[in-house]
């Protein structure tokens, strides 16, 4: 892996772990909404407009 | 090549090898360090910076001629915008920090778009500028390598969500662990406070409880797969689920000492007016760039103020009310009023690293203006501290002071004393007067109109 240079403050090793195990549980849900978002264009629903362009999103 | 710091180093900025605040002739600068070179170029080139900026989300700042630097490790020299007045966690109502989380999520998944990351998710980059949690530490991102999970996942826990999930499931009074565990509420801490029915909350379970019990388990031990991967798309998911968790927690304020005071209070409509009206025109008078409002309640008299052009920091010690005056002030847009919480009688020390990283409540003034309404008899006799201390504390705290004297056949001050002896035969107007002239220029003295209280505009000598 080509991580970028360790961080200056220290992640935790069981931060970690943990992270990377609810990451991939939750990397599956994003996956299964994308392809969801994609069977409903197909039917001519439209997404949700992404709220992070939205200037005044907090 | 040097990375020591010179004599104007700000001493809470030193933790980050990319660069650090300075102060010259008290003008706040940022020294990027060479070791930051690609990250910031990368910041500016990818339109992070214009990006974030634009949605009030980084303090915007101006690049200075790199002469100016307070030392050789120096890449650029740049002078972010100043903070009108920094806060802590610890100050901040529920609202304020789930806000703060909030963008701190909104940062990253934006960064994330543009190829990097943050490195940290300290509460403490996080200030309200123009009413809005903003990120004030430019420093704060690295370039995003996909594969790499967030290294600020287990400060974000910390500081944001472990006190957001106590506040909103416990006890609203949680937040102040902050002013503790400087790093946030350790994990196995707000674990075991947490009532147990969060365990059935996904976001809560995992990020905060089982979260707690690999930290147990893992601690100390070197991971091997700390090359584990970790796919743009979960790293994704996984702010997405944090961002969720947090939009789910709410309090709201019931049953509160303060959160009615207004429609309980002995004062009639002429009386209330009468006081703004004084105010309005006293403020107008000092011209206040700084005005402290001390025992603002629902911030009534800040807005007074801050609708005469100064900025005003409105503290009160009672959560329900900071929480309904933020709430005001993002519904108003009032982005030149503060609301923050503080005990007066126990203000904000100075913590951290030799006591130096986050001030004390006076170390941040003086106020050029401070308002003292209704509060006095509170900190005289609730808190039995004599007059003279008072004066002393007020002189100390601004330049100038609008104070209320709440006379003892007042019903507050009757009810104060109700259930206990009177021990305080200095306790009269004379006896206010006598104590704080020796303080003050006495400006201005006005009997407030249908009432037994007066009001006093005097500058400190």
């Amino acid at each position: 892996m080509h991580f970028a240079p360790l961080p200056y403050l220290d992640p935790g090793s069981g931060s970690f772990l943990i992270q990377l195990l609810i990451a991939a549980l939750l990397g599956v849900a994003v996956a299964v909404r994308a392809s969801w978002g994609k069977i409903k264009s197909w039917f001519g629903i439209k997404p949700k407009a992404d709220e992070d362009d939205d200037e005044s999103a907090e | 090549m040097t990375n020591q710091p010179n004599s104007g180093q700000l001493p809470a900025s030193f933790r980050d090898p990319s660069g650090f605040l300075f102060s010259h002739s008290g003008v706040l600068y940022r020294q990027v360090n060479h070791a930051y070179e690609r990250e910031y170029a990368r910041l500016l080139e990818s339109g992070l910076y214009e990006k974030l900026v634009k949605a009030g989300l980084l303090i915007p700042h101006v690049e200075l001629d790199p002469s100016s630097a307070e030392s050789e490790a120096a890449f650029k020299v740049i002078q972010p915008e100043r903070v009108a007045f920094i806060s802590y966690p610890y100050e901040w109502s529920f609202s304020q920090l789930k806000d703060a989380a909030l963008a701190t999520l909104s940062i990253q998944r934006r960064a994330l778009k543009l190829g990097m990351s943050l490195k940290d998710a300290s509460a403490y980059n996080i200030q309200f500028v123009r009413g809005k949690a903003t990120l004030i530490d430019t420093l704060s991102f690295e370039i995003y390598n996909e594969g790499q999970p967030w290294v600020a996942y287990r400060q974000f826990c910390q500081h944001f969500l472990a006190p957001l999930a106590l506040m909103a499931l416990k006890d609203v009074r949680l937040n102040q662990l902050l002013r503790v565990y400087i790093d946030g509420v350790p994990l196995d801490l707000a674990s075991e406070l947490l009532p147990a029915k969060t365990r059935l909350n996904f976001g809560l379970l995992t990020h905060i409880h089982l979260h707690a019990g690999a930290q147990k388990k893992y601690s100390g031990q070197e991971v091997k797969s700390r090359s584990g991967k970790m796919s743009k798309q979960a790293m994704l998911g996984l702010i997405d689920n944090l961002e969720a968790t947090i939009k789910k927690l709410s309090w709201t304020p019931q049953g509160t000492e303060w959160g009615n005071y207004y429609d309980i209070t002995n004062y009639s409509e002429a009386a209330f007016e009468h006081k703004k009206e004084l105010v309005r025109e006293w403020a107008n008078r000092v011209k206040p760039s700084l005005t402290w409002d001390l025992g603002a309640n629902n911030g009534v008299f800040s807005r007074v103020v801050s609708e005469t052009g100064s900025y005003v920091v409105s503290f009160d010690v009672d959560p329900a009310a900071i929480e309904q005056n933020y709430q005001k002030m993002k519904s108003g847009k009032t982005g030149n009023l503060l609301p923050l919480l503080l005990d007066l009688t126990n203000p904000s020390p100075s913590i951290g690293w030799a006591n130096l990283e986050r001030e004390s409540f006076g170390a941040r003034g003086p106020a050029d203006m401070v308002l003292a309404l209704a509060v006095i008899h509170h900190l005289a006799i609730s808190n039995n501290v004599p007059l003279p201390q008072l004066a002393d504390f007020f002189a100390q705290t601004g330049r100038w002071l609008v104070i209320e004297f709440v006379p003892k056949q007042d019903s507050q001050v009757k009810k104060l004393l109700a259930s206990r002896e009177d021990i305080f035969p200095n306790y009269t107007k004379q006896g206010f007067e006598s104590a704080f002239k020796e303080k003050f220029i006495v400006h201005a003295a006005v009997n407030v109109r249908e009432s037994e209280r007066a009001l006093y505009l005097m500058q400190a000598k």
